[in-house]
Order: C-alpha cells, then sequence, then structure tokens
C-alpha cells in the first residue's frame, strides 16, 4: 500500500465516521424520526417614510413613501430542530421621493434575499422568551433613477453581503388568543458591493472600463440594518401581522454618499405550515416549530 | 473587561466612518448660490485647461447677493457666473429659463438646410431614423444627420447604405447637430471603418478636487459586425453647431484615413455632462468627464477641419451651399 492510497483509505474512514455519527447528532433533540418542523410563513405589505440621498445622483436628501412586498418564512433546522433555525426573507422595495422644493421625483427599486441560520436560546430570563442569534447572507440590489438628470441619471446598487441574524420571540395570550410579539434583526457586516467612481459615467464603464467599481463592504464604508417588530395575533390556523420596519443603508466610497432611512407599518398574514404530504401526522409525530 | 471596551470603540469608530454628513444649504439667495458654486467646484472638470479661478469667480459674484433677491435676479447673477466657464455643456435650469453658452452664435451658421433642400435634393429624399439621405446628381451620396438623441436602428443604417452604395463618394452632414448620445457615434462609425479603430480615451473626477481624475481609459471601435459598410472616400460637412457628441463623431472620424472635415471648427464640448441640484430645485448640468480624441487632445474647445469652409453671401444668393460645394469637389477629386 503506497502513501496515496493510505491517505485515500483514512479520509475513506473518515467520511464514514462523519456518515454514522451526523445523523445520530441530528437525533440529538429529536428522538424520534418522526419530527415535523413546520414552515412559520408571513407575507407583509408594508407602507411607510422612506428618506434617500445619494450624492451621485443629487446632494439633496430626498423623502417620500416606501412600499414594500415582503415574506418571511421560519423553520427549524433538520440537523438540530429544537436548537437552530433557519430565517428565509425576500422583499422587493419601491421608493417614490421628492426634493425638498416637490419639482422633482426619484424612484427607487431594490429587491433582497437574505436568508439566516440562528442559534435558539429558549425562556431566556423568563418562560416563553426565545433568543436567537447567528449568521446571515444577503443579496440585495437594484437601481435609483432621478430622470432629471444627464449622464448620472441612476445609481444602480448590488451588495451581496455576509452578517449577523437575530431574534427575541415572546409567546403570550392576548384575551384567548395566542400572541407572538418578535424583533428580527439582520446586520450585514462584510461584503462586497458595487459602486461607480465619484464622476465615473455608465458609459465609461459601457465603454470596458470596468476597474474599480467592486468594492469590499465593512463597517468602515458601509452599514446596513434591517430591523422588524411585529406582533402576531394567531386566528386559528391564519396569522395575522402588524408591525414596524426599520432599514437604515449608510455607505461611504468614493466620496459618494448614500444614507436611506425607512420607517414603515407592517401588515402581513400567514400561518404554520406542517408540509407533511400525503401520509399524513403519524401518532408519534413530534412538531417542533420555528417560532411559535 | 477593558478589552470588551476596546472593541466596542473601535465598533463605534467604524460605524462613524461609514455614517458621512453631506454639507446642506438653505434654501435662500445665499444657500442657494453656495450650493451652486460647491457642485461646481467639486464636479466640474475643466477649471485647470481653461485656467479659471473658481475661487476669485466666487468671491466676485456673492458680492452682489442680497437677502431679498428674487428668484429672477438670482437665476441671472448665477448664469452670468456659470459664463465664466466657457463651457456650452454648463445649464442653469428653472422651470422660467435655462441659461446657456452657445458659442456657436457668435460664429457664421454655414447651414441653411432650406438651400440644400431645394437646390440639392429637389425636395426629394429619403428619410430613416432622423437620416435625410439621397444620392446628388453627381452620384455622390448626401445623408444629413441632424440630432445624435434619434438613434440610428441598424437594420435602417443598412438600408441606408445599401441605397447609397452605388454613390462614388458620401457627404455626411453632421452641420448644427447639437449632440446626443454617444453610443450612435459608435453606431456610426462603425459602418465606415474595416478594422478595430482608437477611438479616443476618457477620464472621470475622482474626487471633489480641481485636479482629482482617473486614468485616461482608452477605448476604441470595431467595425459594425454582419452588417454593411461604405469604405469609399467620404466628407464630413462640420460647423460651430456640432456640439458635443457630434463634436466626438468628428473627432473620431478625423482620424479616418478615407475621411476629410470640411467646413468650420465645431463647437466642441468634450465633456460628458452630469447634473446636480440647488436647494430650490433648480438644476445645474456640467462637464464632468472628459473625453479626448485618439492623440488625447482635449476636444472642448472644437475639432478643425481638414479644410476651413465659410458659406459665401454670393453662394447663398444663387442657392448654392458653399460647404456642400467644397465636399462634392474633393469627392470628385478622390474618385
Amino acid at each position: 500500500m503506497n502513501l496515496n492510497q493510505k491517505i485515500r483509505n483514512r479520509a475513506l474512514a473518515a467520511l464514514a465516521a462523519l456518515v454514522v455519527v451526523l445523523p445520530v447528532a441530528a437525533a440529538d433533540d429529536s428522538d424520534s424520526i418522526d419530527v415535523v418542523r413546520p414552515v412559520a410563513s408571513m407575507s407583509t405589505v408594508e407602507v411607510g417614510h422612506a428618506s434617500l440621498l445619494d450624492t451621485y445622483l443629487t446632494p439633496i436628501t430626498y423623502t417620500g413613501v416606501n412600499l414594500r412586498l415582503g415574506h418571511q418564512s421560519m423553520r427549524a433546522m433538520k440537523f438540530s430542530p429544537e436548537r437552530w433555525v433557519s430565517r428565509l426573507e425576500a422583499g422587493i422595495d419601491y421608493d417614490n421621493v421628492q426634493n425638498m422644493v416637490g419639482n422633482n421625483t426619484m424612484h427607487s427599486l431594490m429587491v433582497e434575499g437574505r436568508w439566516a441560520m440562528m442559534r435558539r436560546y429558549r425562556d431566556v430570563f423568563t418562560t416563553g422568551l426565545q433568543l436567537m442569534a447567528g449568521g446571515m447572507a444577503q443579496l440585495r440590489g437594484g437601481a435609483i433613477y432621478d430622470p432629471a438628470n444627464s449622464n448620472n441619471v441612476v445609481a444602480v446598487k448590488i451588495h451581496p453581503s455576509v452578517g449577523l441574524a437575530g431574534a427575541a420571540v415572546y409567546g403570550t395570550r392576548i384575551g384567548s388568543k395566542p400572541l407572538t410579539l418578535s424583533c428580527h434583526v439582520s446586520l450585514p457586516v462584510i461584503g462586497a458591493f458595487f459602486s461607480p467612481d465619484y464622476d465615473e459615467s455608465y458609459y465609461e464603464i459601457y465603454l470596458g472600463n470596468r476597474s474599480g467599481l467592486v468594492h469590499a463592504g465593512w463597517w468602515g464604508n458601509r452599514f446596513d440594518m434591517d430591523t422588524q417588530i411585529a406582533a402576531d395575533i394567531h386566528l386559528g390556523e391564519t396569522v395575522l401581522r402588524l408591525g414596524y420596519r426599520n432599514r437604515i443603508e449608510r455607505s461611504w466610497v468614493s466620496n459618494i454618499n448614500t444614507r436611506i432611512t425607512t420607517h414603515a407599518l407592517v401588515l402581513g398574514i400567514g400561518g404554520e405550515f406542517l408540509g407533511i404530504g400525503r401520509k399524513g401526522l403519524s401518532s408519534n409525530a413530534r412538531i417542533i416549530s420555528s417560532i411559535y | 473587561m477593558k478589552q470588551l471596551w476596546i472593541i466596542l470603540l473601535l465598533v463605534v469608530v467604524t460605524l462613524l466612518t461609514a455614517c458621512h454628513d453631506t454639507e446642506e444649504w438653505n434654501n435662500d439667495p445665499y444657500g442657494n448660490f453656495d450650493a451652486l458654486w460647491t457642485a461646481l467646484d467639486e464636479h466640474y472638470s475643466f477649471f485647470e485647461y481653461k485656467d479659471i479661478d473658481w475661487n476669485e469667480v466666487r468671491a466676485r459674484y456673492r458680492t452682489k447677493l442680497t437677502p431679498g433677491m428674487t428668484q429672477g435676479e438670482l437665476f441671472d447673477l448665477c448664469s452670468t457666473m456659470l459664463k465664466e466657464l466657457r463651457d456650452g455643456h454648463t445649464n442653469l435650469i428653472a422651470s422660467h429659463d435655462v441659461s446657456r453658452y452657445w458659442i456657436w452664435e457668435q460664429y457664421p451658421l454655414n447651414y441653411d438646410e432650406r438651400i440644400i433642400d431645394e437646390h440639392y435634393l429637389n425636395f426629394d429624399y429619403r428619410r430613416a431614423c432622423g437620416i435625410k439621405y439621397q444620392i446628388l446628381s453627381s452620384n455622390f451620396g448626401y445623408m444629413y444627420y441632424g440630432d445624435f438623441s434619434t438613434n440610428i436602428g441598424e437594420g435602417n443604417l443598412d438600408q441606408i447604405l445599401s441605397y447609397l452604395s452605388t454613390a462614388d463618394g458620401l457627404v455626411i452632414d453632421v452641420r448644427s447637430n447639437g449632440g446626443g448620445f454617444l453610443q450612435n457615434v459608435e453606431t456610426l462609425v462603425g459602418r465606415f471603418i474595416d478594422g478595430r479603430i482608437h477611438a479616443g480615451s476618457i477620464t472621470h473626477k475622482n474626487g471633489p478636487g480641481h485636479n482629482d481624475f482617473a486614468e485616461p481609459y482608452d477605448y476604441y471601435f470595431e467595425p459594425t459586425k454582419n452588417h454593411i459598410h461604405y469604405l469609399k472616400p467620404v466628407v464630413v460637412l462640420a460647423n460651430r453647431g456640432s456640439f458635443s457628441a457630434t463634436n466626438n463623431f468628428v473627432s473620431i472620424m478625423k482620424s479616418l484615413p478615407n475621411v476629410t472635415i470640411v467646413g468650420d471648427t465645431t463647437g466642441g464640448g468634450c465633456g460628458l455632462p452630469f447634473t446636480s441640484e440647488l436647494p430650490n430645485g433648480w438644476r445645474v448640468r456640467f462637464s464632468a468627464a472628459p473625453i479626448c480624441d485618439a492623440q488625447g487632445n482635449l476636444t472642448e474647445f472644437g475639432v478643425a477641419p481638414d479644410v476651413k469652409v465659410d458659406q459665401t453671401a454670393d453662394d447663398t444668393a444663387r442657392g448654392h451651399d458653399t460647404l456642400l460645394d467644397s465636399a462634392l469637389q474633393i469627392l470628385a477629386q478622390k474618385h
């Protein structure tokens, strides 16, 4: 047996050990194979106030209306459903903002998707309070359009990032109805983002000059935070959400200053979906909710 | 515990660097004037090239401000200040007026559309995608393109050049074409080259200092693939009204071996304009990204013709276009 074969055999042995050990570890919190992990799903419509400054387009701060369609789903993770929760969020934001004197309107359209994986701690400080913390990956992109401009008519935004995610969830009752209070936070830490240079035109980029367009993003040149506070009232299998979302986006690169802030009222409808298919729920099934 | 505080302090410091304040001005004569002056100070690209002391300009004009001046008075004052830049791409745009510095108003017009239509085209011409074209009686082609803002379709251009392909030479008339989209320059030039050409270079401000410029980026044009080309002798007619994108077109065509530029120096305008805004909602447009010709020269004050020709009064009286006649003579000599 030569050295390569020895290495290969040891690698196969290690892999086999992992295959054997991982399911055992995964079964740590769920001593039955009939663990059901319902998806807590919520679709939202959000209306609020937007404040937008992008000095590539204008040195004037514009204010106006923020509209958002969003979706959030949470689920206990398969490998350790009692301890780990995933959160998937997607949204599309439209800002319709005017300058101070109201003679120009800018339009901002942003799309984002975000996936977080968080460790869950139950009954922290008080019974019913769950705290979650972990990491997340996010992709956000879109454009801000100023129709009154010439060659700086649009500011394109693309921002993949990874960062921190957290949530606090408290279950209580209002009358006979279950009520869930929650706070969800997403905080990108590092990533990359697209930005032209100070007065670089998109025509120059079109001609082929692609240097210096992608910037490493960190809290020194870019800061984003998305916070949502929500009250979910359970009406049978339906859950209605009333909440508030705050989004802060700051960046400073190539002497271009971007400051976007939104405050929005959140209205949502959703529920928990078991997703057990045709087999139905077995008698020894154990339901592990991600949030409720 | 001490380490925790240091980490927290570092986090706060880094957050502060991402959050950067931008200067805000009041919506009064002083605030609007300062916003205008600062926008130009930080973004305008030809201060050094034109030897303009912008601080001196500010001092000279700011003393003329009064707290109670009307918007009209402020507009006139700001417009006069902007004319110090001697730049056709610089405009102050308000709801009641647009200030301008149009240098070609001081020069001979050198173009009369009626003379061409009546005495050369006999009111019989084709028109596609903003291009008027016909084969003249001398069997030279003529096409007039009056606005680079009108997009040129490749299919339209195929039709035009196919029709003109039997002509022994071609006059491309871009007189009084005030510019438009630079993409149309590439579309048009691509039909008159048979290989990759160095079209010029482009740069941009990379900071607010007057001399903060990025390295110039050389750009190239390729022949348009799978479309009709015209490689016979070409004359481009230009006047002082050939501005901005048209100025760019003429500067590129001038570098081609089979092309002769006839007429007057073009109007210039080689800075790609950006727009900024004042607190009162007025817009200011200005040159932000200079484009140089293939030799690395700025053409802000125009491209000189290969053959300088002005319209004569006698020719006008006879219904002749002096510049077009010169172009046809040049083509006849090359034929």
